[in-house]
């Protein structure tokens, strides 16, 4: 055996190690339901923010807790809780995802990604109203 | 009926058009002109050669053309352009309308073929005979490039993206009734101007710089393209050489600049976060890295010849697939800076697939004559330690590829895969080992000697740096206390890499600049590693709230503090105060003033104040920058990562907060935030008439005393009412303290008074909450990237010098 082969077979192996770990590694995107039936493991969940309700956030008494409420892609609502101080412009967010876990009725999150669409390349409404402000 | 706009200036559009089609049809021409040429039969008289130049001429005028358009359009604020509106403002300063240029797709596609114009021109006329085969691959690259600009739509398929386009054509707006008025330009007052994110000098110069380094791994693909095509499949190495080099530098760079960038101005506090849109132009520069060193070997002994194609043509269709990611949209919501969809995803694929199948098909022609010959490579030569460490690049390359392609697997195969709940870290446990395995095979791998090398000679010549390397280490370990295997294990591969090139370039080649390259740059890669690690690692967030409670396991991190205007805390080593804000155009610069106590007087001593900034963007969303105080050693950073924003109190200053309600006796105090209050009396003899009350209805007033902080006093009187069986209050506001009292509820039994106190909203004191953070040693990471600069030019230097032998 050359040992350009042992070599291959080395990489073939590293490659199949790495697919597996990063499959088995992985979290899931679900819904609020799914997470509480695996309560205390680590997922994503891709929702919109209510913004109807108030957030919950008193920097005088604690900097690092914000909270929301948010819906799922199944319109289930929940309460988030986040380790952190409030992002900057989180009204303006349309759709978020939160990686944490659940807790009770209450999701932790320790990870809160915004996506502002009008910050990179706005969506159709959003031109639309910025042109109408341009307007005035 | 035809509309008579007013007001525009359609003829740079009908000419940035032409430029379009002239760019993309002379692509054309010009790639079958010098396929004709490549092919061509000796008798044929035509000099296809000259038409294929001359058509190149035409595209280069062409790009440049539309990039000269476009800068003006902006310049002018020709706002009848949607990407002149998409992407810039009036308010925007000169310096950044190079950066609207490339914010949007159009805009960087272009900037990207305008190198390749660049590039070609040095093929042109330096290749000889390589222009021909070499330039027919760039322009058929040019024609794949040209078409992303075209903004055809043939039977719903669209072909490219116009920047050209007028706002009133653009699908978004073509069907508003605001867009069928002859005036509507008028209208118009402002474009929707650039992201704040974008608005830094780093953004000005690190688009282009990476999109340099993207055309520059083109040249490679091309020569062993044309290699393959031509039947010279080894020929090819040594004129490549030297443009593998020139685009590992080039790439390397630009994504450094990024990085530069995430850390000035990207709030993450870090200049790496394993992005998708990080690692996907760092992928690329890993195999080309890798191409040019089995592209090194090749020309030494003629060996791994397979693998310099397969190294140069996938670094070629890496940067394809970056792009894919980052245009498709498919990132989604994996990544923050990923661009939208602007409906060219398929063209990007089909771009990809015919790169990808016709380097596999010329290389399935030619299997036969690539094989290797001759026997395999000594254990204890150069080439093997080399072909170990392209192997582990390859391995590097493998791992961050799949994990940031999980939302394309999700596509594919229907699954529902999300990134690791903690991406960094699964990416460091991959990439630390791996990175260890590299340090040590650039520490040793140049003591070996072509061919074969006398093993007691080299455990000789590494004995020196090891030692040094490894007394090094234990006083490093000393003082940062790595807990983590890995990380000593990288702490110390990463300091001899360093030590044993620097031994190399003094004791072997003793200094001569010519040889120097490869060692400098090496050092660089080891100090860009040790900076790295040094700086995360070791990384201190200095703003830890430890007045909090604990609030459990899952919220473990209270990185951020508040600080009320005008107080000082106790912070790491430092006293923080916020000293004040002002506001300067579109900025908010907040002062932050560092102190340290100094024992002998007991006083605390200013070291430094920092700025950062929160950018106010209505539009697109405030931006806060942070600001960094460098030293030697290490560097402070500080941002604001929430403030009561000026823009939020206008409306809401008038409003008062909900009231607090205090039950007290006659006598007592009560302090509000900015005074202090004292029930005097209970005033029975309240003038009925006055309040419009009937004598039968029952009127008790509070007669209060209000002291504020400079010693004022207030006297007000809030009533408390029994009107015909309902209870209600007459309140008294102090319009100077922004204080509103009532009088709710007499309890006879107790003798207790109910008095409410509500505060305007703007009495809270302004405060901010703050992260700061220590990088020690990032300096070594930056200086590294200047010696791996400096080193790969050297080197990019010695193979043009040795490609012209």
């Amino acid at each position: 055996m050359k040992k350009i082969h042992i070599i291959g077979i080395v990489v073939i192996a590293v490659a199949l190690a790495v697919i597996v770990s990063t499959v088995s590694e992985s979290s899931t995107y679900v819904t609020f339901n799914e997470a509480q039936k695996n309560e205390g493991r680590t997922y994503h969940v891709i929702g919109k923010v209510n913004l109807q309700k108030d957030f919950i956030y008193n920097p005088e008494v604690n900097a690092n807790l914000f909270g929301f409420f948010m819906s799922d892609t199944t319109g289930n609502e929940i309460k988030v809780l986040y380790n952190g101080s409030k992002p900057q412009d989180f009204e303006r967010s349309e759709k978020i995802v939160v990686v944490g876990k659940m807790d009770g009725t209450e999701f932790h999150a320790s990870q809160v990604l915004m996506k502002c669409p009008s910050k990179y390349n706005g969506n159709e409404q959003d031109q639309e109203k910025s042109l109408s402000d341009s307007q005035h | 009926m035809d509309i008579q706009y007013v007001g525009e200036h359609l003829q740079f559009g009908r000419l940035g058009n032409i430029f379009i089609i002239l760019s993309f049809t002379a692509a054309f021409v010009s790639t079958f002109a010098y396929a004709f040429q490549v092919y061509r039969k000796k008798e044929d008289p035509l000099s296809w050669n000259q038409i294929a130049r001359a058509s190149f001429f035409v595209h280069g005028v062409s790009v440049t053309g539309i990039i000269v358009l476009i800068y003006y359009l902006i310049h002018k604020h020709y706002f009848e352009y949607y990407y002149v509106w998409q992407h810039s403002n009036t308010i925007l300063p000169m310096k950044y309308m190079w950066a609207c240029l490339w914010e949007g797709q159009e805009g960087s596609f272009l900037i990207w073929t305008f190198w390749h114009v660049v590039l070609s021109i040095v093929i042109i006329l330096r290749g000889k005979t390589w222009e021909a085969p070499v330039m027919m691959v760039m322009m058929m690259i040019q024609v794949f490039l040209a078409s992303m600009l075209l903004g055809l739509e043939i039977d719903h398929v669209k072909i490219g993206s116009n920047p050209f386009i007028l706002l009133r054509n653009h699908p978004d707006f073509v069907n508003l009734p605001f867009v069928q008025m002859s005036n509507y330009l008028s209208k118009i007052n402002d474009g929707r101007g650039l992201n704040p994110l974008l608005q830094n000098y780093w953004m000005v110069i690190h688009p282009p710089t990476l999109f340099l380094g993207f055309a520059s791994t083109a040249i490679p693909f091309a020569f062993a393209m044309a290699g393959l095509l031509t039947g010279k499949i080894r020929e090819w190495v040594k004129p490549a050489l030297p443009w593998a080099f020139f685009g590992v530098m080039v790439l390397g760079i630009g994504i450094l600049m990024g990085g530069a960038w995430a850390y000035e101005a990207l709030s993450f506090g870090g200049f790496w976060a394993w992005d998708p849109v990080e690692n996907a132009s760092l992928v690329p520069w890993i195999t080309l890295v890798g191409g040019a060193h089995v592209m090194l070997i090749n020309k030494k002994n003629g060996k791994s010849l397979l693998s310099t194609f397969i190294l140069c043509s996938s670094t070629f269709i890496l940067i394809l697939y970056s792009t894919f990611l980052t245009r498709s949209g498919i990132l989604g919501e994996t990544s923050v800076h990923a661009f939208t969809d602007l409906g060219m995803t398929g063209q990007l694929i089909l771009y990809m697939a015919f790169f990808t199948v016709m380097t596999i098909v010329l290389l399935v022609w030619r299997r036969k004559q690539i094989v290797d010959k001759g026997e395999e490579d000594d254990a204890s030569s150069r080439e093997f330690w080399m072909f170990i460490g392209m192997l582990v690049l390859v391995i590097s390359a493998i791992q961050i590829t799949i994990t940031t392609s999980v939302p394309v697997i999700n596509k594919i195969f229907g699954t529902k895969m999300a990134p690791p709940a903690n991406v960094i870290d699964f990416y460091n446990s991959w990439q630390v080992p791996l990175a260890v395995i590299i340090c040590l095979l650039i520490t040793i791998a140049q003591f070996f000697k072509w061919k074969k090398s006398s093993m007691p000679e080299i455990i000789k010549k590494l004995s020196v740096s090891f030692i040094i390397s490894v007394v090094a280490t234990f006083i490093a370990e000393y003082y940062l206390r790595f807990p983590r295997v890995q990380h000593i294990m990288l702490l110390f591969t990463s300091i001899w890499a360093i030590t044993a090139n620097f031994d190399y370039l003094v004791r072997i080649v003793k200094g001569k600049i010519k040889h120097s390259g490869s060692s400098i740059a090496h050092i660089g890669i080891g100090m860009i590693l040790l900076g790295a690690l040094v700086s995360n690692v070791d990384k201190q967030i200095i703003s830890r709230n430890m007045l909090n409670v604990d609030l459990g396991k899952d919220f473990p991190n209270n990185e951020n503090i508040l600080l009320y205007k005008g107080d000082t805390l106790a912070m790491g080593q430092y006293y923080v105060s916020y000293k004040d804000k002002r506001k300067e155009g579109v900025n908010l610069y907040y002062e932050i003033e560092y102190f340290k106590a100094n024992h002998s007087t007991g006083r605390l001593e200013k070291e430094f104040s920092l700025n950062p900034i929160v950018q106010l963007n209505e539009r697109m969303g405030n931006v806060s920058e942070p600001s960094t105080k460098r030293f030697f050693d290490k560097d402070i950073y500080t941002h604001i990562t929430y403030a009561e924003l000026e823009e939020d109190k206008t409306e809401s200053d008038k409003a008062y907060k909900d009231s607090k309600t205090h039950k007290i006796n006659v006598g007592d105090t009560v302090v509000t935030s900015n005074s202090i209050f004292t029930l005097e009396a209970i005033n029975k003899d309240v003038n009925k008439k006055d309040l419009a009350l009937n004598d039968e209805d029952l009127a008790v007033g509070a007669k209060l005393k209000i002291v504020d902080i400079n010693k004022k006093t207030y006297y007000v009187e809030p009533v408390f009412i029994i009107q015909s069986g309902s209870i209600f209050t007459k309140e008294i506001e102090i319009p100077d303290l922004g204080l509103k009292f009532g009088f709710t509820k007499v309890d006879p039994e107790t003798n207790k008074f109910e008095i409410t106190v509500a505060e305007k909203k703007s009495n809270i004191r302004d405060f901010v909450i703050m992260k700061a953070m220590i990088f020690p040693g990032i300096n070594i990471l930056w200086i590294g990237c200047i010696l791996m600069f400096i080193g790969t030019w050297i080197a990019v230097r010695k193979r043009i010098v040795e490609s012209k032998k």
